[in-house]
This record gives structure tokens, C-alpha cells and sequence, in this order.
């Protein structure tokens, strides 16, 4: 792990963008307004802060089960001369009635005082996406903490070999025109890179030969058929963790953006990352602007993913394909 | 309207429930299915999961079905079987499997349980019925959970209290207790319109359809079907499949006409 400012790539991160050529596809998760929920405060003087805070601890997640991290637990009011403090104590989840938040804290401690026990607060749900964002939730609703955008820490930490990825793409936008020059009217091309990235598997869509063989599933059938070969020659060793298990760990390249099928595919599969050149407005499955918005790879209905680039450098360019085309 | 279609899905999927069990007295998930070809009622392939046996993710019982019928019929005539055919799958097909259904424009799907994690026909997507998966009419599939719907349930229950020794890190499963009495609502209509429900099983069940329950031939479990061995299913059905001909069926129906 690299410090941000160390890392010897160019990142913006605002923008989810590697060395200007990557972009990072994702979920638009960074909402302009966020989800709101309503919280249990008190009001209590400042000596007794302490107690609160053991209080605070006591209930937060995962007896709370609604993170709250992202929240400062404190506010300061101040009246004239006098200073309280308002304490968050846990969501409106956690307890739903007023008794049940007045038993549990007299179980927890017979010597709590506090006023204004209440739940008409509210505060973000999710945590903000950008440091500007964090300032105007903190005013408007409740005060925020900000540790930076977690994806940001994501980002950093991923491994970009951007001249080997360069040659991958190069390798399949080259075949893609191949293909096309010799007649096949899906000019699709994906590469599989193995983990050590040793080995890499080339496929071509041959749907007009075999309807639903499109490169995505004919590039899984042959790392299956490789893994079968390494399970035959290994008969007897143990199943370690370098064992070969799908496409477990995988890089994945290919010229357009996947369909439902293929995109599921990949899922199943277990793959680690997939970069595609040409986005299919109409049919795809990743990007939220493609198809359906489906985002299979970063979709919060299931609970595997993998990571997602397009390229958006000029080079590499691959032939079009009609708007119905499934990739 | 005592539908007709109620007596045909469930003989079709009481074979498919039996194909599921057989998978799961081999060590495969327990998830099976049969294509029957509508006009003449007649099953023309089967598939069981085959994921652990060939390392492959995507070995779903539907993709072994439709490698059968591409074997069987060649592909130049497979988008024009495929019309004609109907799926019966004892779980909901994954996202994957529904949208390669879709693509090569089957007519319907009929299923048991719905797919908990990845289901594509209502669960946790509706490819049947979405935009961007092309079918080759550009029309939509409709598709009907709830056939022998506990038995399919209940069978992936019997395995999942077994380990996975392929995975990497196989999980201790076996301080699971394996339930056999309660069973999610059966949600109809995360899956069909109220006026398709009553199209396909008949007006005097919409009751059913809006008390999320069960069909009143499925409220209990089998116990027979799904704890008897069937080894003699595979038997049975390649007999079928292999007097199915689709020249013969042609002129008959011709004749018929």
C-alpha cells in the first residue's frame, strides 16, 4: 500500500480516472441528496460527556444495525452562557419507542441525566463522496465526519501494469479488425489473463456458427477445459490456494462492453477485473448510462463484483457493431 | 377455467424435481431441467447443473439443455426450435442463463423456487422482460414460479447442508440445522402480472396470487418425490428425447391440418 500522493501513477480520483486512459465504471453511489435517517438524541450537560460516550459505544453497530460511523455523535448547542451538548445515541432502527430507549439507558446506567430525549433529528445515511459535499451535509442536516472517499483509498491500492494492459488491448483491437477483414460479422475479441499473468487465453465470438458462443463464454469454457487438464495432471496434491479454481483472479479484455449474459458470466466466474474498449449503449451491462443500467459488476442486489475500466484513450480503436448486437 | 396447463406443468416439473434429486445423489447442486416442445407436448432435452464436475462456472443445467438441443437439431434450425419450446427448471434461472434463453427466443419458462442470489426472471433482476437482451422476435419472455416450489426448495436445502470441497475455502455447513417446515411467501407478483396468473392457472386461484400463497396442489412437501432415488430418470429421458423428431412431428401436424 502506497501513500495517495507516492503512488507513481496519475490518478484523479474525482473522476475515477488512471493515467487519463482508465476509467473506473461504477455504481453512481454519491448522491446529491442523501438518504435520510431519523436518529435517538439527548441533551446533557458537558461533565457527563463521558458516560454518554460509553453509552454511545454501547449501542452503536452491530447491536445499531445502521452504520454510523460516518456521524460526529456530539453537537454543541449553546444557549445565552450556557453550553449543552446533543448526543446521538443510535437510529431510530435500533429502538422504535421512547420507552425502549428510556429502559435501555436506565439498565445501562441509573445515573444518567439527560433532556429532550427525542427522534425527530435526522441525519445522512451514507457517508458523503466529496469533502465539499461533507461541509454542506455537515450544515444542512447533521455535523459529519471526513476521512476522505473511501473508493479514493480503493483506487490507490489497485495495481495497474499500464504497459501490459496497453499490449492486451492492442493485441485484441488488432484481432477484432482481423476478424472482421475475414468475414465475421461479430468482430468480438476477449483475452483471459491468468493470475501470474504468464498465460493468456485470445477467444473470438463464433455466434454465427453457434448462437450464444460469444468470446466471453467460449474464453470460460477454455480456461475450464485448461483447469481440467492441471486437475488431471495433479491428481493426488492437495487443493492449495494457487490451485487453479474458474477464473478466480483473472484479468479479463475485451474489444466491447459485455451483455447480461456475459456479465453474469464473469460473475460466476469469480473474475478480478474487466477492461473493455467499446461501450454498447444499448446492450451493455456495466456502465449505468448502457442497456438497462444494470452495472452487473458493482450491482447492490448481488453480493459478488469485480472491478470495471473502460478505456477512453484514442488508440485501439475496434470496428462498430449494430445497436442490437449482445457482446 | 380449470386450465389445462396446471396437469402438463406438473407432470413436466415432477420429472424435473426427479432429475434435481438425481443430481444431488452425484454430488451436483441440486438443479435440473427438461425442454418440452409445445405443440406436441413432448420433452426434447434435459440438463443438470454440471458446475462442480466440469470446473466450470457457467455449466448450468439450462446451458447442458441447450447444448443437447444444438446437438439434436443442428443450428440452423435452433432459433426456430426455440420458439416452440418451453423450459421447466426446478430454480429460477440466473441472471446468466435467463438472458441466453431470451437470446435464442424460448417461449416460456416455468420454475420452482426463485433464485435467492441471482435470480434473472424476477428475483433480483427481470431480464425476460427487460430492453437491452436482445430476443430474436424482440419480444419478451413470460415466466411462472411456484411449480413444485418446496420440493425444489427443499432439495437445495439437503445439499447445502453437505460441504463444498471445491470452493478454496470450503465452510463448515455441518452445525446447520436442515429446516423442513417453513418456507418464504411465495411473492407472485415480483414475477407475474395478477392478469397472467389467472391466464395461466385459472381465475379461481387469483385468491392465491394475492394472499402470496401456494398453489393448493403444492402446500406440502412431496416427501416421496424428493427422498426416493430415481436413478432410472436418465434412462427415461433419453427414451424420450431419442423418439422425438421433429420431421415426423411436422407432417403430422400438417395431416392433422
Amino acid at each position: 500500500m502506497v501513500k495517495k500522493r507516492a503512488n507513481p501513477l496519475r490518478i484523479d480520483f474525482k473522476k475515477g480516472i488512471i493515467e487519463d486512459k482508465l476509467l473506473q465504471i461504477r455504481n453512481e453511489e454519491t448522491k446529491e441528496v442523501p438518504d435520510l435517517i431519523h436518529i435517538w438524541t439527548v441533551d446533557i450537560s458537558p461533565k457527563d460527556s463521558k458516560k454518554f460516550i460509553e453509552l454511545v459505544r454501547f449501542l452503536a453497530s452491530p447491536r445499531d444495525p445502521v452504520s454510523l460511523l460516518h456521524i460526529k455523535r456530539v453537537k454543541k448547542n449553546v444557549i445565552g452562557s450556557n453550553t449543552s451538548l446533543m448526543v446521538a445515541l443510535c437510529s431510530i432502527q435500533l429502538f422504535n419507542s421512547k420507552d425502549e430507549v428510556i429502559r435501555t439507558l436506565q439498565e445501562f446506567n441509573r445515573d444518567l441525566v439527560y433532556e429532550n430525549l427525542t427522534c425527530e433529528h435526522q441525519a445522512p445515511l451514507q457517508g458523503p463522496g466529496t469533502k465539499e459535499q461533507a461541509i454542506s451535509w455537515s450544515e444542512k442536516y447533521w455535523p459529519l465526519i471526513w476521512r476522505g472517499n473511501p473508493n479514493d483509498q480503493i483506487l490507490n491500492d489497485m495495481e495497474f501494469d499500464m504497459l501490459f494492459i496497453k499490449d492486451i488491448l492492442k493485441k485484441i483491437s488488432e484481432k477484432s479488425k482481423e476478424e472482421l477483414a475475414n468475414g465475421n460479422k461479430r468482430p468480438i475479441v476477449t483475452a483471459f489473463v491468468e493470475p501470474s499473468k504468464k498465460e493468456t487465453i485470445i477467444t473470438t465470438d463464433s455466434c454465427c456458427t453457434t448462437p450464444l458462443d460469444h468470446s466471453i463464454m467460449n474464453g470460460i469454457r477454455k480456461v475450464a477445459e485448461n483447469n481440467m487438464k492441471y486437475s488431471r495432471m495433479h491428481p493426488n496434491t492437495e487443493k492449495t490456494k494457487d490451485s487453479p479454481y474458474l477464473c478466480l483472479g483473472y484479468e479479463i479484455y475485451t474489444t466491447h462492453e459485455p451483455c447480461s449474459m456475459c456479465s453474469m458470466a464473469l460473475i460466476h466466474s469469480r473474475i478480478k477485473r474487466c477492461i473493455f474498449i467499446e461501450p454498447m449503449a444499448h446492450t451493455g451491462s456495466l456502465t449505468v448510462n448502457s442497456g438497462d443500467g444494470y452495472c452487473m459488476h458493482n450491482n447492490r442486489l448481488l453480493n459478488s463484483k469485480y472491478e470495471v475500466f473502460q478505456w477512453i484513450g484514442d488508440e485501439y480503436k475496434v470496428p462498430a457493431l449494430p445497436r442490437d448486437t449482445c457482446c | 377455467m380449470e386450465n389445462d396447463a396446471n396437469g402438463v406443468h406438473f407432470s413436466h416439473m415432477r420429472t424435473a424435481i426427479k432429475l434435481a434429486k438425481y443430481a444431488l445423489d452425484h454430488g451436483e447442486t441440486p438443479v435440473a431441467c427438461i425442454f418440452v416442445h409445445s405443440p406436441t407436448n413432448k420433452i426434447v432435452a434435459y440438463g443438470l447443473n454440471d458446475t462442480n464436475n466440469s470446473l466450470s462456472g457457467i455449466a448450468h443445467a439450462e446451458f447442458i439443455g441447450i447444448d443437447q438441443i444444438k446437438a439434436k437439431f443442428g443450428v440452423d434450425r435452433l432459433l426456430d426450435v426455440f420458439k416452440d419450446l418451453v423450459l421447466y427448471v426446478t430454480v429460477e434461472p440466473c441472471i446468466m442463463c435467463a438472458s441466453a434463453l431470451k437470446q435464442l427466443g424460448i417461449q416460456k419458462v416455468i420454475f420452482g423456487c426463485g433464485n435467492e442470489r441471482f435470480g434473472g426472471n424476477g428475483t433480483i433482476l427481470s431480464i425476460n422482460k427487460d430492453d437491452s437482451t436482445r430476443s430474436p422476435s424482440g419480444l419478451v419472455y413470460e415466466s411462472f414460479p411456484g411449480i413444485f416450489r418446496k420440493e425444489a426448495v427443499m432439495l437445495l436445502r439437503y445439499f447445502y447442508v453437505k460441504e463444498n470441497d471445491h470452493a478454496p475455502t470450503p465452510r463448515n455447513k455441518s452445525d446447520r440445522n436442515l429446516d423442513t417446515e417453513t418456507f418464504p411467501d411465495m411473492e407472485w407478483s415480483k414475477y407475474v402480472e395478477r392478469s397472467q396468473f389467472a391466464q395461466e392457472f385459472g381465475s379461481q386461484y387469483l385468491e392465491i396470487f394475492d394472499c402470496n400463497q401456494d398453489l393448493p396442489q403444492f402446500s406440502t412437501v412431496d416427501c416421496d418425490l424428493i427422498d426416493n432415488p430415481c436413478d432410472d430418470i436418465i434412462n427415461y429421458l433419453e427414451t424420450q428425447i431419442n423418439s422425438f423428431h421433429l420431421d415426423n412431428i411436422h407432417k403430422k401436424i400438417k395431416l392433422a391440418k
